[in-house]
């Protein structure tokens, strides 16, 4: 399989270790990754606050680099994922199709539409297949909780997103449950992870952050894992912010997606760039045996 | 137990707060078709089983939005929920009050928080005296101005989205979904003359705070995408009153931010949103990140063809005129 590899731009700078896993769990399951040093940012949905019409532009100037190699488009991204996806619906409008073909055409650029938007998380479970997953694990997560955690923009709007149910999906527990872990159900799974205000009222961020991660934690996660980054952010790089907004701990490792994955196919806490996240994630790999290269968990960024 | 009927095992939140010390859940099981709406079932028990079970509803046709309530933990109208998809799912049915509104009793909430924000964005016409109401009959739009309303004149004031929203859940400063919807319906209603004043005065502690997080689209039973108007709403905002709130410095530095590398440069875009004084608040968090993830505060390379993207930025995004 070969695919046009769309890392977004968290995964090339400070979620450098998603990219890592990513290209490691790829390699495993033989997915070609065909990079593009032409793919731009998504807009990561600020940009369509400021300017719908311009943001789609931007991403069928995307879309079109994919369409030219005749390659379906991979994220690792929810929110890269929504951006391209809705950026390929609202090309519908004819209104909408004229303003972009007018500023992409004298560019030389031509998009058709062809070029279909697919994240890990459903290229993994729809294309690559469970079983084929499955039969790449040399250590099973026995014993591991893990409380999956979707990033809005992979689901909703359901109607648009066209793939699992907006509020009771279960592709990514089928996904952990596949590899050996013991997937956890909580309401907090499908709800926001609060980034999006991160910069708008970071209490109210903090608090919808640390909510999600109590409610994981309550109902008996050892960890948590998400196919965005920019959760990630919220619930591992801002999880410190979160305790003080909900006052209690919450020490809760928070997995990058293709992380989990590489741990079972056997990989290093070293290849999985582990170390870079700023919760330990040392107690969730000692239960399953995976040592912890990244420290005792009192080495803690507090 | 017949082949057309299914066993539907009803888990009901129960609670008075004058006598219960706290809430607890209520089993009932009874035999019915699976097309039997969750609403139907609730009124049978009442009827049949447990006469002091608390719920509002009226119409049983969607059309009221009196019978909103959380159905195994989605915000919908019991009367248009059908029991088959639900047991089929979870194996029970697990009804409780909505969320972000106080228990009055049971499935009953005080809707006063929900009506609170409806009231803050003055839901009514604000005329334009050039365009004075006839007497005896509104003015009339045409079909175009019509269509601008795009679906928010179907609400039916039902609340779903209110409790399905997060943003409410963590901070009852925002508007919720139904009112930032209504004010858009008012915003784009050529008759109005307070449009300007109307998305001025949402901004601070409202339209900024929403997630995008597409839950109020999901639960609303009429199809309005309060979500998506409240996109609109962003881009409008901006377009009258410029860069003014973090949310809105946030959208348009992003915007800018990644037109000159064509990819994100982190670093700065916390300065566009914060300014340089502000940035010194982010300082102790940003320092633990950077020791983590030194790339953050590093300039990213610029990707291949970054002209490209200006010349789409010069065709579609043009520099605000100077001026009011």
């Amino acid at each position: 399989m070969r695919l046009a590899y769309y890392p977004g731009c968290v995964a090339q700078t400070s979620g450098k270790e998603l990219d890592l896993a990513t290209r490691y769990v790829c390699r495993t399951l033989g997915i070609e990754l065909v990079e593009f040093p032409t793919f731009s940012c998504c807009g990561s949905g600020f940009v369509d606050e400021a300017n719908e019409v311009l943001n789609v532009a931007i991403n069928a100037r995307n879309l079109a680099i994919a369409e030219k190699a005749g390659l379906d488009l991979l994220t690792i991204c929810s929110t890269c994922q929504g951006m391209l996806t809705l950026a390929n619906l609202r090309l519908g409008d004819p209104a909408v199709r004229a303003r972009v073909d007018a500023a992409l055409k004298p560019l030389g650029i031509e998009y058709r539409g062809s070029t279909r938007v697919k994240h890990l998380l459903r290229v993994l479970t729809e294309d690559v297949g469970l079983d084929a997953v499955r039969a790449k694990v040399r250590r099973p997560l026995a014993g591991l909780k893990v409380g999956a955690f979707y990033g809005c923009h992979l689901l909703r709007p359901a109607d648009e997103m066209a793939w699992e149910d907006g509020e009771e999906p279960h592709a990514f527990e089928d996904l952990l449950a596949a590899v050996g872990a013991s997937p956890v159900y909580y309401r907090g799974r499908v709800l926001c992870c609060g980034f999006p205000i991160q910069f708008v009222k970071a209490g109210t961020a903090s608090r919808i952050a640390g909510r999600q991660i109590q409610d994981a934690k309550a109902h008996g996660a050892d960890a948590m894992a998400t196919p965005c980054p920019l959760c990630h952010i919220s619930l591992d790089a801002y999880q410190n912010q979160a305790e003080k907004a909900v006052g209690a701990a919450l020490d809760m490792p928070v997995f990058h997606l293709p992380q989990v994955l590489g741990l079972a196919f056997g990989a290093t806490p070293e290849e999985l760039g582990l170390s870079r996240h700023l919760v330990p994630v040392g107690p969730a790999l000692a239960k399953v045996g995976s040592g912890t290269a990244t420290g005792p968990s009192s080495a803690k960024t507090a | 137990m017949s082949e057309s009927t299914v066993a539907a095992a009803f888990d009901v939140y129960r609670y008075d707060p004058a006598h219960d010390a706290k809430p607890r859940y209520q089993r009932y099981t009874l035999n019915l078709s699976p097309h039997t709406p969750v609403l139907t079932a609730l009124l049978r028990i009442r009827a049949e089983v447990d006469p002091s079970l608390a719920l509002r509803y009226s119409c049983r046709s969607a059309i009221c939005g009196s019978c909103a309530m959380q159905i195994n933990s989605k915000s919908r109208l019991a009367c248009e929920t059908h029991i088959g998809p639900e047991m089929a799912r979870h194996g029970r049915i697990v009804v409780e009050p909505m969320r972000n509104q106080p228990v009055l009793r049971d499935l009953v909430v005080d809707q006063a928080p929900f009506w609170r924000q409806y009231d803050r964005i003055e839901p009514h016409l604000r005329l334009d005296p050039a365009h004075p109401m006839p007497e005896g009959r509104p003015t009339p739009m045409t079909p175009e101005e019509v269509d601008r309303f795009k679906e928010t004149p179907r609400c039916i004031a039902c609340a779903a989205c209110f409790s399905a929203c997060p943003a409410v859940e963590a901070d009852p400063e925002f508007p919720g979904p139904m009112a930032l919807a209504k004010l858009y319906r008012f915003v784009v209603d050529p008759r109005d003359r307070a449009h300007q004043d109307r998305l001025v005065r949402i901004q601070p502690n409202g339209l900024w705070l929403c997630l995008r997080c597409h839950l109020c689209t999901e639960a609303c039973p009429k199809d309005v995408r309060p979500s998506e108007r409240i996109r609109d709403l962003k881009e409008m905002a901006i377009a009258v009153q410029g860069a003014t709130e973090n949310g809105s410095r946030h959208a348009v530095g992003f915007k800018e931010n990644i037109s000159e590398r064509g990819v994100l440069n982190e670093m700065r875009l916390v300065r566009q949103t914060y300014g340089t004084v502000g940035l010194v608040g982010q300082l102790g968090q940003g320092l633990k990140i950077v020791r983590k993830k030194p790339e953050v505060a590093r300039k990213p390379h610029p990707i291949e063809g970054v002209d490209e993207l200006e010349k789409i930025y010069a065709a579609l995004d043009p520099e605000p005129k100077e001026g009011p």
